[in-house]
């Protein structure tokens, strides 16, 4: 049997939140540490995954969005605030500014578009240092103890359940989102615009869908990351982490759901080995870039797939009970060889 | 190419061949029924309502499907997936409904996947749908194309050189399923084509554009013998 | 008074600008693609030029030309070795390599120099010329008058030479250009040493300016290139020179005026603005919206 018809299974989904909810029997502090920025870096990773790898927004804002959502949440928090909803402001704040982000990209074509969010990144920044009445300046602030429930969340184990359901709720909303008309229209978008709009797809509007669901998960990844390292400083959100964002999109794999996951392993655990020595990061970060988006475009994800580990992702909902007519049709196109038949295979390519 | 003073009917429910040689007009004016170019005089006219100034999106839920002379698909991506883009404006925008299914329909996608299934049976081509497009002939683009501006049941259906690149056999096929299209689905067909042949076949009514003008308009076998129409194909003046 | 002292210091922070501009457009109009490893360049330049003048000891003008030839050599290897082999890929690919080079680099410079900051000595003895009010170091005149000079050669190449024509070709049609008999390689090699001249120089002229070097400059410098150069409509030599000094002056004013914390986010305000109202820039040509 394959391996990828185990995560293809109906009751893969629970099973999987089983194993997250038992991952803290088997940790110490400090891997449980790394397991939350792994869960956070998922929809932060997914944030940039969405805008580049589905709609083909070349946006540079991914970083800025998540340390709009680490601030909103932190600070909101701190006016005794339930936690969920505070992430959910960070969130909605986070996408309500990327949807105006997204309003040049109506217009101006790729390069461009790239130029005005590394700008708007920059200014996040500044605004997050600048403003210390709310944000506390350059030094940073403690992001507060989230309470759930009247329950205090001291210890990273603790933190984790809160950030494992989040991530978890959340992965499997994006996964039902992709996989259906939004999807379809982001891919579409980004392979040609003209053609999306001749099949009745409204550029404008799903662009600006596509931008403010990507600034809603870098949004509530970034509050779930304040949460899990307990301090934020705005030099965080420059243009290092964006790289780091890159990265894990590429080394994933560009325009896959499961890239996001195997991305944020790789890309949370690996600087983890090199945590002291910052320029060996930054080369690793760039090298990785290079290589992936060069020679391995499909990103590990890819392999996965090809390997039959990870199974194929159809953004149709539903898509296997199409297997059986499927099988079905290449019956008859055997029998009567109907349509576009055999004997143009590889003549006239 | 630009398209001075054309003046065209279209017929419902007919084929209507539309030939010329290259750099005639046809594909400036298929352009500006979809709505890709802009006119700057004049008006479009569809079912009785004016869609001069309709945006391109808004074209489709109206009826209007084109297809491309260089195919436009996503390789990356299956057949059903390229098909369903078509279904874009017939599933509801309501992510309650699309997303999560909670409508009275169920499932977001099944009644899409049935249209889509139903449309590449129809071409034959209905053993292909779970296959990339990367690894498939330039036939089955050709079909999945044409798949993808069907699936919706339009109304017009805007064929840009369905034919180029076929086999015999497959313009054959093709052929046939454009008769079909007309009869069984009741779309009104605009055809441009090189394949005079083809167009001769099925067209209702054939016009001829050259230099951006009509020079020519009317049932096949009379427009062909047109004296005008042989000058601008063949460029000989039949008095010389 | 305090009008023409903005003015001047305006003016010596806008030649850098420009330099960093130039370099950008250059490769812009060659290949149509945006440097993102181009500050990166700069740091070469201004860290080759520290080396040599401030830990060796040699001559300014020694380790003005050493910071040239350093950030030239690297412009070609990147081009040579990174850019050439991946240029028919698309665009995106091609920036976002950049970016990891930028990356490479600037780890590969924190190595040696780590996260500290350097100063960067004076290099001329003489002591600040005044004018009036105004007060001008001998380094930012040297400074305004090479970035003048040279933009007007560049200018001038593009109009005249056959290597400007050829880059003028190969960037409206690649295709074409080879056809034509173009060698593109040449023309890419050539741009991209041309356009890490620019770089090393501007690191060169700017460090004792500056007087601060850390690795990450970088970034900070090829943020204000890009605001010059996007005013001055991406694409254009007189654009990027005018954009530049632009930027520069508006900064000093935008910082004694309103605040003085704005002077560094004012060049982000630029390209947000003009970008999102004024896409065309002051002298821009290439139609940077949607077709």
């Amino acid at each position: 049997m394959r391996i990828s018809a185990f995560f293809e299974a109906r009751w893969f989904p629970a099973l999987f939140l089983l194993f997250l909810l038992v991952i803290p029997l088997t940790t110490n502090n400090y891997f449980q540490f790394v397991i939350n920025l792994v869960l956070c870096y998922v929809l932060i990773g997914f944030g940039q995954q969405l805008i580049l790898g589905y709609a083909g927004q070349f946006s540079f804002a991914n970083a800025a969005f998540m340390g709009i959502g680490a601030y909103t949440t932190s600070i909101i928090f701190t006016l005794n605030v339930p936690i969920l909803i505070a992430l959910m402001a960070g969130g909605l704040l986070a996408a309500l500014v990327a949807c105006l982000v997204g309003l040049p990209a109506l217009r101006l074509s790729r390069v461009y578009l790239a130029l005005a969010t590394i700008a708007f990144g920059e200014m996040t920044t500044w605004i997050l240092t600048h403003w210390n009445s709310v944000t506390k300046g350059g030094d940073g602030m403690y992001s507060p103890v989230p309470v759930f429930f009247g329950y205090s969340l001291d210890t990273d184990t603790e933190r984790y359940f809160l950030i494992a359901i989040v991530c978890f709720v959340m992965v499997m909303i994006a996964q039902r989102m992709l996989a259906s008309k939004f999807g379809r229209a982001f891919i579409a978008i980004r392979e040609n615009e003209m053609v999306a709009s001749c099949n009745g797809i409204n550029i404008p509007l799903y662009k600006t869908i596509a931008f403010a669901l990507s600034g809603f998960y870098a949004g509530v990844g970034g509050g779930l990351y304040a949460i899990a390292v307990n301090y934020i400083v705005p030099d965080n959100y420059d243009l290092f982490q964006l790289v780091i964002h890159f990265a894990l999109v590429m080394v994933g794999g560009l325009g896959s759901m499961y890239g996001v996951i195997v991305g944020a392993l790789v890309l949370t655990t690996l600087p983890e080995v090199l945590r002291d020595f910052q320029h060996y990061q930054e080369m690793l970060y760039g090298v990785l870039l290079i290589v992936f988006i060069v020679f391995i475009p499909r990103g590990v994800a890819g392999f996965l797939k090809d390997w039959k580990i990870l199974p194929r992702e159809i953004l149709v909902h539903g898509w296997r009970e199409e297997i059986p007519h499927v099988r079905e049709a290449a019956k008859t196109a055997a029998v009567f060889n109907v349509g576009a038949g055999a004997e143009d295979r590889g003549a006239e390519h | 190419m630009a398209v001075n003073d054309v003046s065209m009917h279209i017929d419902r429910g007919r084929i209507h061949g539309l030939i010329g040689p290259n750099g005639a007009g046809k594909s400036t004016l298929f352009n500006a029924m979809s709505g890709l170019v802009p006119i700057s005089q004049g008006s479009i006219c569809f079912e009785g309502v004016d869609v001069t100034h309709l945006p391109v999106h808004l074209r489709a839920p109206r009826g209007i499907r084109r297809t491309f002379q260089h195919v436009q698909l996503m390789e990356d991506r299956t057949v059903l997936e390229n098909v369903l883009v078509g279904m874009h404006s017939s599933i509801s925008t309501n992510p309650f409904k699309s997303v999560f299914g909670l409508g009275a329909e169920g499932s977001p996608d099944k009644a899409a996947r049935e249209a889509a299934r139903e449309v590449l049976q129809f071409l034959g081509i209905g053993h292909i749908a779970l296959t990339e497009m990367g690894g498939l002939t330039i036939a089955e683009h050709r079909f999945a194309e044409l798949a993808r501006a069907l699936v919706a049941r339009p109304r017009l259906l805007l064929l840009d050189e369905p034919a180029a690149g076929l086999s015999l056999r497959s313009t054959e096929a093709l052929d046939a399923l454009l008769v079909r299209i007309r009869d069984e689905w009741g779309a009104t067909i605009v055809l441009v084509e090189h394949r005079i042949d083809l167009v001769l076949n099925v067209s209702d009514v054939v016009t001829v554009l050259d230099n951006g003008s009509i020079i020519a308009s009317g049932r096949g076998q009379d427009v062909i013998e047109d004296s005008g129409v042989k000058r601008a194909y063949l460029g000989v003046d039949e008095e010389e | 008074m305090e009008f023409f002292i903005l003015l001047s210091a305006g003016l010596a922070n806008g030649g850098y600008y420009a330099l960093i501009a130039l370099g950008l457009v250059l490769i812009f109009k060659a290949q149509d693609m945006v440097q993102f490893g181009h500050g990166e360049v700069f740091m070469v330049g201004a860290f080759t030029a520290y080396t040599v003048f401030a830990v060796v000891g040699w001559p300014y003008l020694v380790a003005f030309i050493a910071a040239v030839l350093a950030a030239t050599v690297v412009g070609m290897i990147v081009e040579r070795w990174l850019i050439r082999p991946i240029a028919h890929m698309p665009h995106m690919t091609l920036v976002m390599v950049t970016v990891g080079l930028s990356f490479c680099l600037k780890g590969a410079a924190r190595i040696e120099w780590g996260k500290d900051i350097y100063t960067f000595p004076s290099v001329f003895k003489s002591g600040p010329i005044v004018i009036g009010e105004v007060v001008l170091m001998p380094q930012q005149l040297v400074l305004v008058a090479f970035t003048l000079s040279l933009s007007v050669v560049l200018y001038l190449m593009f109009k005249y030479t056959a290597l400007g024509k050829q880059m003028k070709a190969t960037s409206q049609n690649m295709t074409g250009a080879q056809l034509s008999g173009v060698n593109i390689g040449r023309v890419f090699s050539s741009t991209w040493a041309m356009s890490g001249a620019l770089g090393g120089a501007a690191g060169a002229l700017s460090a004792p300016v500056l007087s601060l070097l850390f690795p990450d400059i970088g970034t900070f410098i090829l943020l204000k290139g890009f605001a010059a150069a996007v005013l001055g409509g991406f694409g254009s030599i007189v654009g990027a020179v005018v954009g530049g000094f632009a930027v520069g002056v508006m900064e000093k004013f935008v910082g004694f005026y309103i605040s003085t914390s704005l002077e560094h986010i004012s060049a982000f305000v630029i390209i947000m603005l003009v970008l999102i109202f004024w896409p065309k820039g002051l002298f821009g040509t290439k139609d940077v919206t949607r077709v």
